[in-house]
């Protein structure tokens, strides 16, 4: 019977215990979802890569061009069926409001509104998960401030703020790989 | 036979007479040319690099800093023959290297593309004699960026540290303005780690400020595109120039580093000596630099637009009758 009463107070011990680690920093675990999401797109990424041939600095362009097709074709393959929110999910998108709040927030986010507008906002047709960036239209430049509140990405992925959206975007397949749409006022 | 023995025989000979050199050309120095959101495949960039052409026989620079935006609209290997290895032709076949910045209108991998000399990295440093040169990507200037930087800047023991970026920290044209949010983070790094002089582009026109906590910042982003009279100089401008297409020349010697801006027309719109040895003068100091009106007369001594006289036919005309097609339309420039 003691025994039964250790085991069921370690039990509800632990739980609380774990309740009360969630409590204290719920930010935490919703940035390491993120993070365990992206690593496993990154992941996905590289399959898709060590299938062709990897690609060094080249003189021609149309090589460089072929490479970056032939990759997002394979990691579109891989993606078939994954759609929006596959990585900003409601909670990871609700965390990064929150941390764009932050960096809006007093002098700090006039500094990075006013870094926005000098980035030449641009105006684009509706951003699709697996679609390319629509080819010859301008990167919009993310403030330093702006990207230092944010999690820190590989160097596969990057952020992009497109007009007022955050665009995950695989850097060398110019691929969309998560948006949140409407982040930045 | 010496280089310079042979620039001087050349010019000596006549081959520079037409052009309109200020660079004293020292033995051993280090020469280069600055140019930024060049890539347009416009005739004001095909007549401006032949003007660099010109200069690379009398100067013999042999690289060039692109400051960004070196391919505008569409990316296909046509659109960086027409925008890059056409216009840039003469100086590619003489073994001039060109060292790319990326900006906005850039594709981050145009890394791997080879005659822009960025070894497949979005920043990177290369360092000759006495002059180390950082290029960065401000369009995604990231914590780990800004690492990289400190971490070069503190390494490096050379006399002259330069870096040179898309994105202005300063500048007075009124399009864009200067990026604060780059300036609040990347400037303090600079400063404290000892860097003389800054490049960047993307305004469409030529200004240097006057020198801004220890740094002389130069914005050349004109040698391509044009906005013209877009410039409203403050106490910073120390000279401006909005009216043209232009290039910079630099040259290196010691602690001198000797500037010449050069307009499309060939004017000398520019030109002075940095010394990496003097501090540069406090920024309150009013330069003594005149100020053109659009018929070349002087209206007043300070602040400082420089607006030649020039050629005023349209540059789509020039097009049409270069039979040069016009660039895809864009969202923005």
């Amino acid at each position: 019977m003691n025994s039964l009463r250790s085991v069921l107070w370690l039990a509800s011990t632990l739980s609380l215990a774990t309740l009360a680690q969630d409590k204290v920093n719920p930010e935490a675990r919703v940035q390491e979802d993120f993070r365990k999401r992206v690593m496993d797109y990154v992941a996905l990424h590289k399959t898709a890569r060590s299938e062709g041939k990897g690609l060094k600095p080249t003189q021609s362009q149309a090589e460089i061009a072929r490479y970056q097709r032939l990759l997002a074709h394979r990691i579109r393959e891989r993606r078939e069926h994954t759609g929006q929110g596959a990585i900003f999910t409601p909670e990871i998108t609700a965390e990064f409001r929150r941390l764009t709040g932050i960096a809006l927030q007093g002098s700090a986010g006039t500094r990075v509104q006013k870094s926005l507008n000098h980035a030449e906002p641009v105006r684009l047709p509706r951003l699709k998960v697996n679609d390319g960036y629509p080819e010859g239209a301008p990167l919009q430049s993310t403030p330093p401030s702006f990207l230092a509140n944010l999690p820190q990405l590989p160097p596969e992925v990057e952020y992009r703020v497109a007009g007022h959206d955050l665009v995950l975007r695989d850097v060398d397949a110019n691929l969309i790989v998560d948006l949140i749409p409407n982040l930045v006022p | 036979m010496k280089r310079w023995i042979l620039f001087f025989l050349f010019a000596s000979l006549g081959g520079a007479a037409d052009l309109d050199l200020k660079l004293p050309l020292k033995p051993k120095s280090v020469r280069f040319a600055v140019i930024g959101d060049s890539g347009t495949g416009h005739a004001g960039q095909f007549q401006l690099a032949e003007l660099m052409a010109k200069y690379r026989e009398a100067v013999g620079f042999d690289f060039v800093l692109m400051l960004g935006d070196n391919i505008y609209g569409g990316k296909t290997p046509s659109d960086f023959k027409r925008k890059f290895e056409d216009p840039y032709s003469k100086l590619l076949n003489d073994g001039v290297k060109f060292y790319a910045s990326l900006g906005n209108h850039d594709d981050p991998n145009e890394r791997l593309y080879k005659p822009f000399n960025m070894d497949g990295k979005r920043y990177y440093t290369f360092t000759r004699a006495n002059a180390t040169f950082l290029a960065l990507d401000s369009t995604y200037m990231d914590p780990t960026q800004l690492d990289w930087v400190t971490q070069q800047l503190k390494q490096s023991n050379s006399t002259w540290k330069i870096c040179y970026f898309h994105h202005p920290l300063y500048t007075h044209a009124r399009f864009h303005g200067p990026d604060v949010d780059l300036r609040k983070l990347l400037e303090p790094v600079l400063i404290q780690n000892g860097v003389r002089v800054v490049f960047s582009g993307h305004e469409h026109v030529y200004e240097r400020l006057r020198p801004q906590h220890g740094i002389d910042y130069f914005v050349l982003g004109n040698a391509g595109e044009l906005r013209p009279h877009n410039l409203r100089p403050s106490n910073e401008t120390a000279l401006g120039f909005d009216t043209d297409q232009a290039f910079q020349l630099v040259e290196i010697s010691g602690d001198q580093l000797y500037f010449q801006t050069i307009s499309r027309s060939g004017k000398t719109v520019d030109q002075g000596t940095l010394d990496a040895g003097k501090k540069p003068p406090p920024e309150t100091v009013a330069p003594v630099v005149q100020r053109f009106n659009e018929g070349g007369g002087v209206v007043e001594s300070t602040p400082v637009v420089r607006r030649v006289p020039i050629d005023h036919v349209p540059i789509r005309q020039r097009e049409s009758s270069a039979g040069i097609q016009p660039p895809q339309k864009r969202n923005a420039m």
